[in-house]
């Protein structure tokens, strides 16, 4: 792109004023109104400056179980990110090196297992986890997302595989290492990033989950977005607490934007744009 | 044939194993289950009721029901509504952003947050405000002269307001992936177009969107994929309502199976839109597969 002259400058920082200010507003407002005593939620014109108090975030710690919420929310994402990177990182090395005609086929329909609608298949999960007393359980939401991760981990992974240079491998091979060795000692550790960015993205998506996490869980497995939601059907809106629950449920998506966010496109556009 | 022998194949296809035998066991068999249940009369509220075998009455059903005709149409407006916008403001975003000045990659990355917001808080703070008397929105829209717009209580405004949401959420990542092909471009073609004397809305049209046009399929068929699935946002908003006005296939599932416990029905449903998903799954791989081989 060639550099923008003068007039051209003031126009694009003009327009991308106006967007960035409409871009953050509700950012901004969840945060504002976590901070705002309740009184202030609503004040005409809104007040910009006003006395922060935490009272939101103390009444969201011990009048609500938020911090078994936490917990749970906690213990289903790094389940199942833990799980995913796992299984979806053998499958992976397993689709960029075995040699077959089929085998972008076979990394297609991997993908598409991650692209179907969840309301499709909650009927049948709800009835199955409900005969094996799985509902309401961290176990249950740990199964359903690998569901998703699995397919985005081995997708991705495949990727950091393809460019780990097969000579390495095959020397290594000429000195006596089975594939496991291989695998484990030199490909996993060369294609590390990788299962840093998949990480990133399975904990993001699980921590961030709603429609199952509503469906398949009760009062004991509740998850963090469940229970925001939650103090919204209560007979009042606490609309302080419901802030304050929002900016906490957001604060790990924007250190991951924050952090890194050239692997956004990658992830997020799942390779087809570079 | 590589260093991976046949020996070694054959353990190569086992570390596949655990991943085609998680995803069958978590996602075919589920989706077998829901095809079984799609041919039976099960009602959940009423559990010791033996399941009875209808053939393909809940198909029928569905297929010719105005209801699941209605939330057909409503999920297709709601993709075209969010699709049309968030392709024209992340294109000319992105276009904004790849300038060469001094802070836009600050920029480029603040505008990237509302991608990664859970939907539901996505949902509540737009339900914030859009709150009746209260919201901020209309009292914003006051202050440059709008009259007061019912967002999330009328028929007429309830889809709009879904569609604004989720068009402020993920028209970032239209910005993103436009923003990434752009910088990937090769400069030549339009220092040559420039020295033509060529306009810029000249150069964009027939210079630069032309190179952009696999990356923008691609793009599009997975926001299609999205906005087919979409229901968080209205599950926080509008639940469907007010009436039916809000009610996609992903909702009228949620209703018949949990709210009506006609899980034969919502099953059958669930087939009807995992084909058409099905459909826009193979055009985005078709596209993906394409875009490849021009590299």
């Amino acid at each position: 792109m060639h550099k923008p002259g003068a007039r051209q400058a003031v126009l694009t920082y003009i327009l991308i004023g106006a967007i960035l200010i409409v871009f953050m507003v509700p950012i901004y407002l969840i945060l504002a109104s976590s901070l705002k005593p309740s009184v202030d939620m609503f004040s005409r014109p809104p007040s910009l400056f006003f006395k922060p108090t935490l009272q939101h975030y103390i009444d969201l710690f011990t009048l609500r179980p938020f911090v078994s919420n936490i917990a749970n929310s906690l213990i289903v994402t790094l389940g199942s990110t833990a799980f995913s990177v796992s299984v979806g990182s053998l499958g992976a090395f397993a689709l960029s090196r075995i040699r077959h005609r089929r085998i972008d086929d076979a990394a297609f329909w991997i993908l598409s297992m991650r692209m179907f609608p969840p309301i499709a298949v909650v009927v049948p999960y709800y009835i199955i986890f409900k005969a094996i007393g799985l509902l309401d359980t961290p176990l249950a939401l740990i199964i359903v997302y690998s569901t998703a991760n699995i397919p985005l981990t081995v997708w991705l992974m495949k990727g950091f595989f393809d460019e780990v240079p097969e000579a390495l491998e095959e020397a290594a091979q000429v000195d006596g290492y089975g594939i496991v060795e291989i695998f484990w000692r030199i490909s996993l550790p060369l294609a590390a990033p990788g299962l840093a960015v998949c990480a990133v993205f399975c904990f993001i998506f699980s921590w961030n989950e709603f429609l199952f996490a509503l469906m398949l869980t009760g009062s004991s497995a509740q998850t963090v977005t469940v229970a925001v939601m939650s103090f919204w059907s209560s007979d009042a809106v606490q609309w302080g607490q419901i802030m304050a629950g929002s900016f906490i449920i957001l604060i790990p998506g924007v250190i991951f934007v924050l952090t890194c966010q050239k692997w956004l496109v990658k992830g997020l556009t799942l390779g087809s744009v570079k | 044939m590589g260093y991976v022998t046949r020996r070694n194949r054959t353990i190569a296809t086992a570390f596949l194993l655990p991943t085609v035998a998680v995803l069958f066991l978590t996602t075919i068999y589920p989706m077998l289950y829901a095809l079984y249940l799609s041919f039976r009369n099960y009602d959940l509220a009423k559990p010791f009721i033996p399941r009875i075998f209808v053939g393909l009455a809940n198909y029928s059903e569905v297929l010719t029901s105005d209801t699941f005709l209605h939330s057909l149409l409503i999920t297709f407006k709601l993709m075209a509504m969010t699709l049309v916008v968030q392709f024209v403001l992340g294109v000319a975003m992105a276009l904004l952003v790849t300038q060469r000045l001094p802070g836009m990659a600050v920029i480029r990355t603040l505008l990237l947050i509302p991608m990664m917001i859970s939907p539901v808080i996505v949902g509540l703070v737009w339900l914030f405000l859009y709150f009746p008397e209260l919201g901020y929105l209309n009292y914003f829209l006051g202050m440059v002269g709008i009259d007061p717009i019912p967002w999330i209580t009328s028929t007429q405004w309830s889809l709009t307001a879904i569609a604004i949401a989720d068009i402020w959420q993920w028209t970032p990542f239209v910005m993103m992936g436009t923003a990434a092909a752009l910088q990937s471009l090769s400069p030549e073609p339009y220092e040559a177009a420039r020295i033509d004397g060529n306009s810029s809305v000249d150069v964009f049209l027939y210079v630069t969107l032309p190179q952009l046009r696999p990356v923008l399929i691609s793009l599009l068929f997975l926001r299609a994929i999205d906005a087919f699935k979409i229901y968080d946002i209205i599950y926080v908003l509008t639940k469907g309502g007010p009436g039916d006005a809000t009610e996609t296939i992903a909702l009228y599932i949620y209703r018949q199976s949990f709210t009506f416990w006609r899980m034969g029905v919502g099953a059958a449903a669930s087939f009807v839109s995992l084909i058409v998903i099905s459909v826009l799954i193979t055009l985005f791989f078709k596209s993906m597969q394409k875009s490849a081989a021009a590299r």
